[in-house]
């Protein structure tokens, strides 16, 4: 019987501070069998261990067509995140995924694409980024928004220029710290909303952040004509196992780690639990 | 056994008289572990057996239910270490027996079975159930607590069991209920008995059946939870409730656990290990920086309220609470979701 709680080894093979409290690692799989079997979709995520310390839910941020690594862009927060900013390159860890559902990439096709992003959410939204990058074609118009508390708290800063070759950019952030140039939006991340190019019509909306963010988020998307049905989100939830055993994630009948992490808003309405300002019951 | 005749080809119905149930039990010890109810204290416990005289099969229900040799209260995943990579720390399982099980927890096994075994089958408890043999025995009292009939889970045992055994006096009845009970019962040499025997069965079963006073109103039971999310019912409750998870620790159908990592002493090994967890408890959907997903305490009320009566259908196909009754007896408060369910009926 194959073991689904059993992680592979992977070693670190290159690490990026992005902040101060955010770094990007690139893995393999210390067996090539097992990295040339991994593959993921955009917005699932690893259960990543560090022996002796445990596992964590984290999101992957690379782009599904790189299949030498991937890597994983991590806050460090508490025990194990922590943990993980005292190791170097060549260090390996426990890992096994990839887990849960991606965002709804086929819907995305010949569409409007919306990117609503708030600090480390747009980890798991960077791989969307990359794909639609490549394949510009295939979409129509695609807008990143992304907010973050300061300039100095901003993930991937060197892409930006790159993506906005093909895609709308909009930055904005909650404190500009004295002395600090800035040259984008000051605020939090819906005021982007008020001054972004994106329509309802013909367009699919994805957001991860904060879950109060996201809940602004989807309040003010529905007040500007948003259906449900158009807006995507990723959760966080506790997880244990990541494989639909622990029931550390269940939100209402849902495993977040199975239906999840990304649901369509229009399927949260229908549980009781009130999620991002949902109706509830 | 001196009398007994060997049941070829099985009738599926068969006699045991209750003079030769020491001989059979101590005959399935020598095969395997035979765990059943024994008595401690006041209160029985299912524990492997030494000797056939252990069992107590006149016990009403026992503290924890029998989940947990199947689902362990703490359960090594694997070991690790610095150099050797990661070891899985399985020894191979003896084949056992469940021996005397009532019908609410047969069927919450088979409930186990769901949440276990179809997405992501869990090897650990894969293993175990694979090597487990149920012997059933129907209930012949209904307990304080029991209401296993509202449920459609017993008093009679339908499903679940490789042999099930009935008291009818002086003799139980014994059923074949699969193809390994088949082989137990062939090699047991039971007497074969007249189908008519069924009809004793039921009588006996119907007698348990009107001593019921413990009941759960089953229909539109979804929509009534669904329409009273928001109940004041759920706050009362809250301030009576200490949320120390003794409810679901007792639950035979309850699954969630937690992971740890244990160190050895010397840090260059340890192992992962996972422990009952309850959604009762305030640790339970924390995440970092202190975020709780359920802080408030009607939250994880409702949690367990709801998984058992309603979320365990879509994700199951099935009901998520036998009727046991045990974590009613468990909670110190004596909260009793039965009475709730009737005040939201305006019963
Ligand atoms: C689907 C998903 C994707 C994610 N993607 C990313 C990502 O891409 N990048 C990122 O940075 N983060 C991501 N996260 C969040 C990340 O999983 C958490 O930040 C991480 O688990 C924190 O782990 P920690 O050990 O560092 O924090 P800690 O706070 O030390 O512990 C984490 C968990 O363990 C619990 N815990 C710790 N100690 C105890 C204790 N003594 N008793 C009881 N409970 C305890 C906490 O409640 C918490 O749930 C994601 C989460 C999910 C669910
Ligand atoms: S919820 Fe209570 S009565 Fe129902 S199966 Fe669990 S312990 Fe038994
Ligand atoms: S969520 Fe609560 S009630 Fe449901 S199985 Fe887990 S501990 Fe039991
Ligand atoms: S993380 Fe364990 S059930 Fe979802």
């Amino acid at each position: 019987m194959i073991n689904p709680f059993q992680p592979e080894l992977a070693r670190i093979v290159d690490i990026k501070k992005e902040t101060y409290d955010t770094t990007t690692y690139t893995f393999a799989f210390a067996k090539p069998t097992v990295q040339a079997e991994f593959g993921f979709l955009p917005g699932q995520f690893n259960m990543i261990t560090l022996f002796g310390i445990g596992e964590a839910p984290i999101s992957i941020s690379s782009d599904p067509d790189e299949r030498d690594t991937f890597q994983h862009t991590i806050r460090h927060v508490g025990n194990l995140t922590n943990a993980l900013n005292r190791l170097q390159i060549g260090d390996t860890v426990g890992i096994r995924g990839a887990y849960g559902t991606g965002w709804p990439m086929d819907l995305l096709t010949g569409k409007n694409v919306l990117i609503i992003a708030g600090g480390i959410g747009l980890a798991p939204l960077r791989p969307v980024i990359t794909q639609i990058f490549q394949r510009r074609e295939d979409f129509d118009r695609v807008e990143v928004l992304y907010g973050a508390r300061s300039p100095g708290d901003m993930l991937f800063t060197d892409q930006y220029e790159i993506w906005a070759q093909r895609l709308g950019v909009k930055l904005t952030v909650d404190v500009v710290p004295r002395g600090e140039q800035w040259l984008h939006q000051v605020g939090v991340v819906t005021k982007l909303l008020a001054v972004m190019d994106s329509v309802p019509e013909n367009t699919v909306a994805l957001t991860c952040g904060p879950e109060i963010m996201m809940k602004f988020v989807v309040r003010d998307l529905l007040s500007m004509g948003f259906e449900p049905e158009q807006i995507y989100v990723s959760l966080e939830r506790r997880m244990s196992c990541g494989v639909k055993k622990c029931g550390k994630c269940q939100i209402g009948p849902k495993f977040t780690c199975r239906d999840g992490p990304v649901f369509a808003y229009a399927e949260l309405l229908t549980l009781p639990e009130l999620e991002l300002g949902g109706v509830g019951r | 056994m001196a009398m007994a005749r060997s049941v070829g080809t099985l009738a599926s119905l068969a006699l045991l008289p209750k003079t030769d149930l020491k001989g059979l039990v101590e005959r399935l010890m020598g095969e395997f572990t035979v765990v059943g109810p024994v008595p401690k204290g006041k209160e029985y416990v299912f524990s492997p057996i030494q000797s056939a005289g252990d069992l107590a099969l006149d016990y009403g229900t026992t503290i924890l239910p029998p989940k947990k040799v199947l689902h362990q209260p703490f359960e090594v995943l694997f070991s690790f270490h610095e150099t050797e990579g990661i070891c899985e720390a399985r020894e191979p399982e003896r084949k056992q027996i469940l021996f005397g099980l009532h019908a609410c927890d047969v069927y919450a096994i088979q409930i186990l079975d769901r949440a276990y075994t179809l997405e992501y089958p869990d090897p650990y408890y894969g293993i175990k159930r694979q090597n487990t043999l149920i012997i059933g025995l129907n209930c012949h009292q209904v307990g304080p607590t029991c209401f296993c009939q509202s449920m459609g889970t017993g008093p009679g045992m339908r499903q679940g069991y490789d042999l099930l055994l009935t008291d009818l006096g002086d003799q139980y009845l014994v059923e074949v209920g699969s193809s390994s009970g088949e082989a137990l019962a062939a090699a047991l040499q039971l007497f074969p008995a007249p189908r008519v025997m069924l009809v004793e069965k039921e009588k006996r079963l119907d007698e348990v059946r009107r001593k019921f006073h413990k009941r759960l109103q089953t229909t539109g039971l979804h929509e009534l939870l669904e329409d009273n999310f928001r109940h004041p019912v759920w706050e009362q409750l809250m301030h009576q409730c200490l949320a120390c998870g003794s409810c679901t620790m007792v639950c035979p159908t309850c699954f969630c656990y937690n992971v740890v990592d244990k160190l050895d002493l010397g840090l260059k090994s340890g192992k992962r290990q996972r422990e009952w967890d309850s959604c009762m408890l305030l640790e339970y959907a924390q995440v970092a920086l202190g975020h709780n997903f359920r802080k408030d305490r009607d939250a994880r009320i409702k949690q367990r309220v709801y998984h058992k009566l309603v979320y365990y259908e879509p994700q199951f196909s099935t009901i998520g609470c036998v009727g046991c009754g045990r974590c009613i007896s468990a909670c110190v408060k004596k909260i009793d979701f039965t009475e709730t369910i009737a005040i939201l009926r305006g019963e």
